[in-house]
Order: C-alpha cells, then sequence, then structure tokens
C-alpha cells in the first residue's frame, strides 16, 4: 500500500461522522481556550483528556489535536482585538495585531492571521506526513541505549531554552523524573513510593497531575486578577484584506512557514520561540521596518503562521519516536497510551489507521478553523465578557469528574487537588510546569531502557556510545550538559562579584 | 512575611480579605525547602529498597540519585535566594483562591459517601456563592441546572457511573 493509499484510508477515517464531530468538537472548543485569557492549550487539553478515554483511540486523539491547533488559532483572536495573548506564542501577535485594530483593520488583521495559520498549519502537516514513516522506519532499529540518549537529550535541550532560571527548569526535570517512579517497579514488580495506597501502586495518575499542575493552577492564578477585558469589535464586512495586504503577507507567511517548521522539532517551548524569531525576521527582511511596532501586517502573518506551522512538525518526534518535544504532546503520548497505542516507530505498523486518521483529520481541522474563526469572531470575543469567576465552578466540575473517571478513585482528586496548588505555588515563585510534566511522562521509559541497556551490555557504560549514532548524540548530550553547567558557574560567579561590588 | 484580616470592598459593603504575602527572598526559600524535603523523601524511601549496583542498578537506584539531585539543586536555590535582595512581595492568600483549593480538598472526602451529584451541586453552589458572588437561591438553582446537565452528559451520553451516595 502506498502512503497516498494510506492517506485516503486516513481521510474514510477522519470523515466518519464521529470523526468529524469529535474534529469539529476539539476545534471549538480549542479556540475558546484560546481566546479566554489564561486557559491555553494545555489546560484545554487535560480538561478533556479523561473525556477522550470513553472514545476509539483515533478519535480520542483527533479532538485533542483540535484542541491543540483551534487554541493556537483562538489566541490570534484576543490579541489583535484585545491586546491580551490568549496562550503564550500569541504575545508577539499583540504587538502590530492590536495596533492594526487600533486603526480600524481588526478585520485585515483577523483574516491575515487566519490565513497564515492555515498555511502554516497545513505546510507542517505535509513535513509531518513525509517525514514520520522513513524516520520511523530508521528508529525501528533503535535499542533501549539510543531511547535513553534521546530522551536525556530532550530534556537538555529543554532546560537550555526554557525561558526561566535554568537551575529551577533542572530541578522541575529531577521533580518531575522522580514522581514517574511513583508506583511498581516495571522490571522487578517492586511497589516504591506508595505508602500502602492501592490506589498509587499504578503510579501517579497522569491525568490528575496534569490538570492539577497545568489546569488547575493556571485557574488560582488567574482568579488573582481582577481587570475587565475591552475588547474592539470588527464587522463581518470589514475582515476582507486588501490586495496589497495579501502582497505583503505572503512572502512573510512563506517565511514563517519554513521557521516554524524548522522550529516545531526543538523540544520545549518551540511555538513560543518561532514566533520571536518569526517577528525579527520580517523586521529584518522588511523594507519599512519602521512600521514594525505600529501595525505593519507582517508582524502578524509571521508569527501567526510560525506557531501554527509548529503543530504539525511537533509532533514528528512523538509520532516517529515516541518522545514528546512539548507539553500538548505529552498529553498526546498519555492519551494514546492510555488507550493502549504506543507512539514511536511501530505505531505505523501497529496502528497505521491512527496515524493516517491524524494526518487527514489535522487537514480538516485546519479548513473547519478557517471557517469556524472568521464568521463567529464576534461570538468568541463576546465569550471575553462572560465573567471568569462564572467559568471557574464549571471548569472545574469537569475536571473534577473527568480525573475521577480515569480510575474511579478519589484519590485522584487528591492528587489534582495538592498538585493544583503545588503548582500554583511554584509558579508563583516562577519554577515551569513543562519541563516538569514533560520529564513526568518520559521517566518510566528512560529509567527502564536505562537499566535494560545496562542488563543487556552486562553493565557496561559503553553501550551509549558503542556505535557512530550514538557517539554523535551523546557527544551533543555531554556538550549541552557542560555548556549549561558552566553557563550557570559563570553566571553565578558575575552575581557573586557584582554584590561584592555593590558591597 | 505579612498577613491582615481587612475588608472594605469597592461597593463599600465588609467582606471578608485575607492578605498573606511573603518577600520573593522568603517565600523562594520556602519553595526551595520543600523541594529539598521531597528530594529527601525519595533519598530516604529509595535507599530502602534494592539498590543494586552501578553495573546493574536495583528498582531504588535511580529514585535515590534524583532524590539527592533535587536535594542539591534545591540547596542552590535556596542559598541563591537567601543571599538575594528581599525583592517585591509575593502574594499568597488571594481570598479566592484559599477558597478555591479549600473547597477542593473537602471534594474528595465526601465524593463517595454523599455521591458525585450532590457533592458536585455543593461545591458549584459554594463557589458560585463565594468567589462569582451570586445569591444563595439563583446559585442553587444554577448548580441544580448544571447537575442535570452533567448527569444527562456524563451518565446518559458517555454512560459514565459516578457514585450515587446512600440514595
Amino acid at each position: 500500500m502506498t502512503g497516498f493509499d494510506q492517506l485516503l484510508g486516513g481521510f474514510a477515517v477522519a470523515l466518519s461522522w464521529k470523526a468529524l464531530l469529535y474534529c469539529f468538537i476539539g476545534c471549538l472548543w480549542g479556540t475558546v481556550v484560546g481566546v479566554l485569557p489564561g486557559l491555553g492549550p494545555l489546560a484545554g487539553m487535560t480538561l478533556l483528556l479523561p473525556l477522550t478515554f470513553g472514545l476509539d483511540p483515533t478519535i480520542g486523539i483527533i479532538m485533542l489535536t483540535g484542541i491543540f491547533y483551534g487554541a493556537m488559532y483562538g489566541g490570534s483572536t484576543t490579541s489583535i482585538l484585545v491586546r491580551i495573548p490568549g496562550e503564550a506564542a500569541s504575545v508577539v501577535t499583540c504587538i502590530d495585531g492590536y495596533e492594526m485594530a487600533r486603526k480600524g483593520r481588526a478585520g485585515p488583521a483577523l483574516m491575515i492571521a487566519a490565513i497564515g495559520s492555515f498555511v502554516g498549519g497545513t505546510i507542517s502537516i505535509l513535513g509531518l506526513m513525509f517525514i514520520v514513516p522513513p524516520l520511523a522506519k530508521v528508529m525501528i532499529a533503535i535499542g533501549p541505549s539510543v531511547e535513553v540518549v534521546l530522551i536525556l537529550l530532550a530534556l537538555s535541550v529543554i532546560s537550555v531554552v526554557s525561558a526561566g532560571s535554568r537551575i529551577k527548569t533542572a530541578t522541575m526535570v529531577a521533580f518531575g523524573l522522580a514522581l514517574g517512579t511513583v508506583g511498581l517497579d516495571k522490571l522487578t514488580g517492586v511497589p516504591r513510593f506508595t505508602f500502602g495506597s492501592a490506589g498509587l501502586t499504578a503510579g501517579l495518575s497522569f491525568a490528575a497531575l496534569a490538570i492539577g499542575l497545568f489546569g488547575l493552577s493556571e485557574i488560582l492564578l488567574n482568579l488573582e486578577k481582577t481587570e475587565t477585558i475591552k475588547a474592539i469589535r470588527p464587522k463581518l464586512k470589514e475582515l476582507v484584506p486588501r490586495w496589497k495586504d495579501l502582497k505583503d503577507s505572503a512572502p512573510a507567511v512563506g517565511r514563517a512557514s519554513v521557521i516554524g517548521f524548522i522550529f516545531g522539532v526543538i523540544p520545549g517551548v518551540s511555538h513560543v520561540v518561532s514566533t520571536f524569531v518569526s517577528y525579527a525576521v520580517e523586521k529584518r527582511f522588511s523594507k519599512h521596518p519602521e512600521e514594525f511596532g505600529h501595525g505593519a501586517i507582517a508582524g502578524v502573518a509571521g508569527p501567526e503562521t510560525a506557531n501554527n506551522a509548529v503543530t504539525g512538525t511537533a509532533m514528528i518526534p512523538l509520532l516517529a519516536l515516541g518522545i514528546p518535544s512539548i507539553p500538548a504532546t505529552a498529553i498526546l503520548l498519555s492519551a494514546l497510551t492510555i488507550h493502549g497505542v504506543q507512539p514511536g516507530p511501530l505505531l505505523l505498523t501497529d496502528h497505521p489507521e491512527v496515524f493516517w486518521g491524524l494526518v487527514a483529520s489535522m487537514y480538516i481541522g485546519n479548513v473547519i478553523l478557517l471557517i469556524l474563526n472568521l464568521p463567529l469572531v464576534g461570538i468568541f470575543v463576546n465569550l471575553l465578557r462572560i465573567p471568569y469567576t462564572w467559568l471557574v465552578p464549571i471548569i472545574l466540575i469537569i475536571s473534577i469528574i473527568g480525573v475521577y473517571s480515569v480510575n474511579f478513585s478519589t484519590v485522584d482528586i487528591w492528587i489534582m487537588a495538592i498538585s493544583g496548588a503545588a503548582g500554583y505555588l511554584l509558579r508563583k515563585f516562577d519554577y515551569e510546569m513543562a519541563p516538569l510534566l514533560l520529564a513526568l511522562v518520559l521517566g518510566d521509559r528512560l529509567e527502564e531502557n536505562f537499566r535494560l541497556a545496562l542488563t543487556m551490555s552486562g553493565g557496561s557504560y559503553a553501550t551509549f556510545a558503542d556505535h557512530a549514532s550514538l557517539i554523535v548524540l551523546s557527544s551533543v548530550l555531554g556538550l549541552l550538559l557542560v555548556v549549561q553547567a558552566l553557563a550557570w558557574a559563570f553566571g553565578y560567579r558575575k552575581s557573586f562579584a557584582d554584590e561584592a561590588e555593590g558591597a | 512575611m505579612g498577613g491582615s484580616m481587612s475588608d472594605r470592598s469597592e461597593d463599600g459593603s465588609r467582606r471578608w480579605h485575607f492578605h498573606l504575602a511573603v518577600s520573593e527572598r522568603r517565600g523562594g526559600i520556602i519553595v526551595a525547602g520543600a523541594l529539598a524535603a521531597a528530594g529527601a523523601l525519595f533519598a530516604w524511601q529509595s535507599s530502602l529498597l534494592d539498590l543494586g549496583n552501578l553495573e546493574l542498578p536495583g528498582p531504588g537506584f535511580f529514585p535515590l540519585f534524583l532524590g539527592a539531585v533535587l536535594v542539591a539543586f534545591a540547596a542552590v536555590i535556596g542559598f541563591d535566594c537567601w543571599r538575594s535582595p528581599p525583592g517585591e512581595a509575593v502574594e499568597l492568600g488571594h481570598r479566592d483562591v484559599l477558597i478555591a483549593v479549600a473547597a477542593l480538598l473537602a471534594v474528595p472526602l465526601v465524593f463517595e459517601p454523599l455521591g458525585a451529584y450532590i457533592t458536585l451541586g455543593l461545591f458549584g453552589t459554594v463557589m458560585l456563592v463565594l468567589i462569582a458572588r451570586t445569591r444563595l437561591l439563583p446559585a442553587i438553582a444554577a448548580a441544580v441546572v448544571g447537575m442535570a446537565a452533567c448527569w444527562f452528559f456524563f451518565q446518559q451520553l458517555l454512560g459514565l457511573q459516578l457514585p450515587t451516595g446512600p440514595w
């Protein structure tokens, strides 16, 4: 069967009424959480994660992915109309998007953002479709030692590119890995840190932790804010961009698609970084860089295209290697694992319907979002009128039911509440939750493969550098760790010196 | 650490407020201490398990290593906070946050004994009255409608059996 036939098979899955319905629900919910400040794609995905457990794995993953890219679309709406980024990847769009809106050009800004998102999203899906199958074939042959090095590499890159303090990010990685060891040891069956609780033998519930650390902590932080939101409301007829807008945006959309595509595979905060890079590139390439910051349409087209181009490529490490590179794909990994589907090199042979169904649904989802976002922009903006304190009980009740329904255990509600409070406190003091979540997801596989690799090699650590690819990967990993340690040590020394000088 | 219970709201009515604020430095040290304690717990509990050896690690090896790393990193962060200036005050005791956390912690206590719908109905009412500042009767009405919608969606449509309590 050729790739084209398989894609057609995928469309057969994605065009079933059930898949279309859940894709639509995912896109709609994604747009809503993208529009509402403080509820990004992660909170949106984690809150609905438990609802997918009763669904077919392909349908469940289609819905969750719809939330992911729907939120990227929705985030631009509030950035442009309210100057509040719905989620982190839309921060840059605020700069020129809101300036355009102030000048009465909100419609073209929204339209160009939607078109750019559509093009970027579609190009990244094409990349996903062509890169994953051959990469998966190569990865089938890899052993546990390669997996260990790849996971360590992913976690190290997250620590390096993280926006916050390196030592705090590394602490969150260590904490996440430690939390991942709770439950039965997979290799010996010995219970660890369960303290006699049957509810903990299977480990800490990922859904409960993810909802607590991301969703609940976000809600608690938002409860502290009291500002009212004033939005600019464009009319439907104002949405149509001028020919000049399209001409000015086209090169930006093309460049940003490539930038988003490349940055999508970098673990950590790729969707955020790609928007900043795209903005800087557009400013550099522009004949009128002075217009940037005052309503340049390329300043909207570039970042919005880039953050959507990331969504497809961010799936490549997950689907080809089974290693999530960003928290959103960690949630997808968790959802697939709960359904008994292991993402990674064998996904294409064991569950081709999941992969091709997902690819096809992403094409369809992009069209749904284009249709959904433009005519309904007024409705989405009106969502901002609903007092946040009314939404909180609804969101929390759905979360509680969802978390409980995973294992039918109140232990999971405890975990959610406690991790929510802990996440709130940690975020207050600038600890990031994304590295913790990724480490938590990857922790048990890292340990299992580490011990397996050593057992297979008779206890020789040379197994982590016993062929060319491993030597390269291990060297990159070693280099990253050394550079990070040096950067931290020099920064530390400098701050001591500054302090001494100040005294 | 500063705490106060003051209470004149914008509309002039008296409302309960609790302000707990810590300096960035003190809060940073407390959080780092909590992380170090978590690391120490992991390390101590792991030391009770079979550690194996460097060549063939046992079930306690990996968590012991991670616990030690966590303690070390937290100590560095704590030391860094200790020698830094106090910084801005970080508010921790926002009234709505405390109510939401307390209500959430109460849910698992009564979720099975009272039943899911009664518990969540009460939870919704408390949240609407205390956080959304809705009057009691509309809050109860909204909670009843909400629970009926939950029952229809989760139990009838998704077939999810939630605890019904003694009824």
